[in-house]
């Protein structure tokens, strides 16, 4: 322990979108710069994991307590009730059940406790809570029962669908959200079951592959094997897929040269935009680009002049759906995706880019941000762990106290 | 003129029918809305109350306008045939 952890008290800082009072702040007004919550029951004890859905927002602390707030209309804070709540509040109804993880899709939540079960609460509109017997939604976590047998070692949640790594290295995926996209490509008798599954179901086409890691876009998913190999599925839109089809029905590899052949260690996902990391650092981004959430410095942000735009052209070398390694991103710690924007820990700094109408990268403006920068607000604390939801922020510090 | 965020087909809106309204998930985690009444009057954009970004609505305008009940695009009935 340093000197600065000895001297100093933890902090959340949240800032941007708060429609649904997601920042836990005990109001609903958007905040443009990062701001602490005083009164956090949590400021003593150390996060392991900050996540944010829609309009609400989710900390797990070291002792597997689960905090929640914001936009609970389908029952997404699993508080048995369904009205919206503008602090951080305990998920009571898990005492004794410490949480391991926690994943939140537009308007439901996905918990992982300790000893591998999955529990889920919020809108079952499409089927993403795994638990068919409910109709529209459930505002408390429901054990998911078909998975009680298998050990779950890694959530991720999409807008309306739902992915679960295994102890053993296999993929199960449920939640109806990406049908309608696969129809629009395909017929119907070709879409594969997992991906109209209203209970999981087993992801085919990664049956030798030991998958360590789950992540997931609006409508896209993606998995990283024990090996640095990325494989992705589902919507490819916006060419986030590195493909050129507009559905990728069977996962299909990102190939290695993409990455300059190194291993890919970690990735992330906004709506429609992918970052990746590999072995030595190198942080890729690619996908969606036009609100600046690649970070790449020659996308044609909103609200840059001409001549901006002209001198940056000529470091896009690379179309936007080809992975590129951000330079200020090598060696970032961690990094968070919202729908359009991203954090990231760099050093002891945190930056932040992408779309920025509510103040989600948290420098006080609301004007797009083309490449990552640093959030000054956030200088003078050391960074453990950074989150965000769709349009809204989280990160946990060390503060001078 | 405003560039739209998306364009999105009517089937991936949830349906409210107290409100009689369509939404779908905007990029701030509030919701893109469009009546039944504006897609009646051949209307099609979706707006968010709370930011600027825009989503144009793919439907088929005549099955609206001519007041025919429309089936609300919610529980996925067809999709559970394996």
């Amino acid at each position: 322990m340093d000197d600065l952890q000895r001297n100093s008290t933890r902090a959340l800082f949240v800032w941007g979108a708060n429609s649904y009072g997601q920042l836990g702040l005990g109001h609903k007004q958007d905040v443009l710069l990062p701001q602490v919550l005083k009164e956090f029951a949590c400021n003593q004890k150390t996060l392991r994991n900050v996540a944010g859905g829609g309009g609400h927002s989710a900390v797990i602390t070291d002792t597997g307590e689960l905090f929640l707030c914001g936009q609970n209309k389908n029952g997404q804070l699993g508080l048995n009730h369904t009205e919206d709540v503008i602090h951080f509040t305990l998920c009571s109804s898990l005492s004794g059940c410490p949480v391991a993880q926690v994943a939140c899709g537009w308007d439901f939540t996905i918990i992982l406790t300790g000893n591998g079960h999955v529990l889920s609460c919020g809108s079952n509109s499409f089927d993403q809570l795994g638990v068919p017997h409910i109709l529209r939604g459930c505002s408390a976590p429901q054990k998911i029962e078909s998975l009680k047998d298998i050990v779950v070692v890694n959530v991720a949640a999409g807008l309306r669908h739902v992915l679960a790594a295994t102890e053993n290295g296999s993929v199960f995926q449920w939640g109806t959200g990406m049908v309608s996209h696969a129809k629009r490509t395909c017929q119907e008798e070709m879409i594969p079951s997992f991906l109209k599954a209203k209970e999981p179901s087993q992801v085919t086409g990664l049956e030798n592959i030991q998958v360590k890691n789950v992540t997931s876009g609006s409508y896209h998913a993606a998995s990283l094997t024990a090996e640095g190999e990325l494989y992705v599925w589902g919507s490819n839109k916006h060419k986030q897929l590195v493909s050129k089809d507009d559905f990728l029905l069977k996962p299909q590899k990102i190939d290695t040269h993409y990455f300059l052949g190194e291993k890919v260690r970690r990735v992330w996902n906004g709506w429609t935009h992918m970052v990746a990391q590999t072995e030595t650092g190198k942080t890729f981004t690619w996908g969606r680009g036009d609100y600046g959430q690649l970070g790449r410095n020659g996308m044609l942000c909103e609200g840059q002049s001409r001549d901006e735009k002209r001198s940056s052209e000529l470091f896009l070398k690379e179309p936007l759906t080809v992975p590129v390694a951000v330079p200020s991103l090598i060696g970032a710690s961690e990094i968070a995706c919202g729908s359009e924007h991203n954090l990231a820990i760099v050093g002891s700094q945190c930056f932040s880019w992408g779309w920025n109408e509510h103040g989600m990268c948290g420098n006080g403006t609301e004007a797009n941000i083309c490449s990552p920068q640093p959030i000054k607000a956030l200088s003078s604390g050391k960074l453990l762990l950074i989150g965000c939801g769709a349009g809204h922020s989280m990160a946990c510090c060390y503060v001078p106290g | 003129m405003s560039v739209f965020h998306d364009e999105v087909e009517i089937e991936d809106f949830e349906y409210d029918e107290e409100s009689e309204t369509y939404s779908y998930p905007c990029p701030c985690g509030d919701r893109f809305l469009i009546t039944r009444e504006d897609l009646e009057n051949g209307e099609d954009v979706a707006t968010c109350p709370s930011c600027s970004l825009l989503v144009k609505v793919i439907y088929d305008k005549e099955q609206f306008m001519c007041g025919e009940e429309v089936p609300a695009p919610t529980t996925n009935k067809e999709l559970v045939k394996c």
